[in-house]
């Protein structure tokens, strides 16, 4: 995230000087590297060696099939625009596709799967997103679903939700066009706090 | 001669393991080494599935590759380093179309130097985080990318005030020393 700590709350003050000026330095390395990724679940165990191209990643793949899938279901639902928009209320929920979360803390079990709905007519992609392990917050505090755009990590938001302990099921909408963004967030909101910490993402 | 458990081993001698087909050696380098190429592929090609392409090709380059590391010429991270910047420029190369938007303010970018400092500087942060203990990693996660307070981050891991001080400080000491190249 964008917030830097305060390099004294985080060492204290009670520091020789070059103690203070070497943790320093190592606290600008850090703010300046920013977090590493987490590796996608297929990467988390190393590949085969001898045998690197079967194991090459098929989510590029899938995602470009997606993005074809999704565009034909634009046109499909531009074509039956009137009879799709009285039927959506009555009918389940249709997923386009879905996508991962997970933790952004290595050692958090956090995770989230978003399913895509069907886009509407008036250009809403419902979202329904599974939870699991996201604690439940405390009074006044909620988590807020965003699209992410390059550094913009909150570029447009999705909603706002709370989540019982365990899992949990979420509805929430995208009114955006999905092609304008590359990822989702989840952050944890406190009001007033000024912070905005990301919990989850793609 | 004793045989010295991979865990316990330099980066380059898990490159030299692995050029005898060690598998152990090799999956210990992955360990040290995913996150950080991952890293460095996500930035240079600024989209997420090929850089898990540029990981996968990454590693199986270090494979095939590991008998061209020759010890006496230097420590195995710049190796590596090179071998990665290889692999991700390769799967860059693949598809001509840009990654990401046009910048812009072309002026305002930093250079060829600096991005390729910024970039091994960035490569050693990362590697040097993985060397830190769960519990270590965990808060300066949380303090440094997650823009929790200390306070914040106790209430979040249900740990008291005083160990998350502690925890923050030590993985701090740690990290200057697993950076001290770069402390100069």
């Amino acid at each position: 995230m964008s917030d830097k700590p305060d390099f004294r709350e985080l060492v204290g003050d009670d520091l020789t000087p070059e103690e203070s000026e070497r943790l320093r330095r190592v606290h600008d390395l850090l703010v300046a590297a920013g977090p590493p990724p987490e590796l996608p679940p297929h990467l988390q165990e190393p590949i085969e060696p001898e045998k690197p191209r079967d194991t090459v990643s098929y989510l590029p793949r899938r995602r470009t099939g997606l993005l074809l899938g999704l565009a034909a279901a634009i046109a499909l639902t531009a074509f039956l625009g009137g009879y799709i928009s009285g039927q959506r209320h009555a009918a389940p929920f249709e997923e386009e596709f879905s996508l991962p979360m997970h933790s952004t803390v290595s050692t958090s079990n956090a995770s989230a799967v978003i399913h895509v709905g069907k886009l509407d007519s008036a250009g809403n992609w419902p979202l329904k997103v599974d939870l699991k392990n996201l604690p439940a917050l405390p009074k006044g505090q909620f988590y807020e679903m965003f699209l992410s755009r390059g550094a913009d990590a909150r570029a447009a938001s999705c909603g706002t939700f709370r989540v019982a302990e365990g899992s949990d099921e979420v509805r929430l909408n995208a009114p955006y066009n999905l092609r304008r963004f590359n990822g989702w967030i989840v952050t944890r909101e406190n009001p007033g706090s000024g912070k905005h910490p990301v919990v989850l993402t793609t | 001669m004793p045989v010295v458990a991979a865990d316990e081993c330099s980066d380059g001698e898990l490159i030299t393991r692995s050029a005898d087909g060690d598998r152990d050696a090799f999956e210990v380098l992955y360990r040290r080494y995913a996150r950080p190429v991952f890293g460095l592929a996500l930035r240079r090609l600024g989209d997420r599935g090929r850089a898990e392409d540029a990981v996968q090709e990454t590693f199986a380059s270090i494979w095939r590759a590991a008998r061209s590391y020759k010890p006496e010429r230097g420590p195995g991270a710049p190796w590596l380093y090179a071998v990665a910047r290889n692999a991700i420029t390769d799967r860059g190369r693949a598809r001509a179309e840009p990654p990401t938007e046009a910048p812009e303010q072309a002026s305002s970018e930093p250079g060829p130097a600096e991005r390729v400092e910024a970039s091994w500087t960035t490569w050693r942060v990362h590697r040097a985080l993985e060397e830190l203990s769960p519990n270590e990693r965990t808060v300066i996660e949380l303090a440094y990318w997650s823009g929790l307070s200390q306070s914040e981050i106790a209430e979040f891991l249900n740990i008291p005030l005083g160990t998350v001080k502690t925890r923050t400080r030590a993985a701090l000491h740690r990290l200057s020393g697993l950076l001290e190249e770069e402390l100069g």
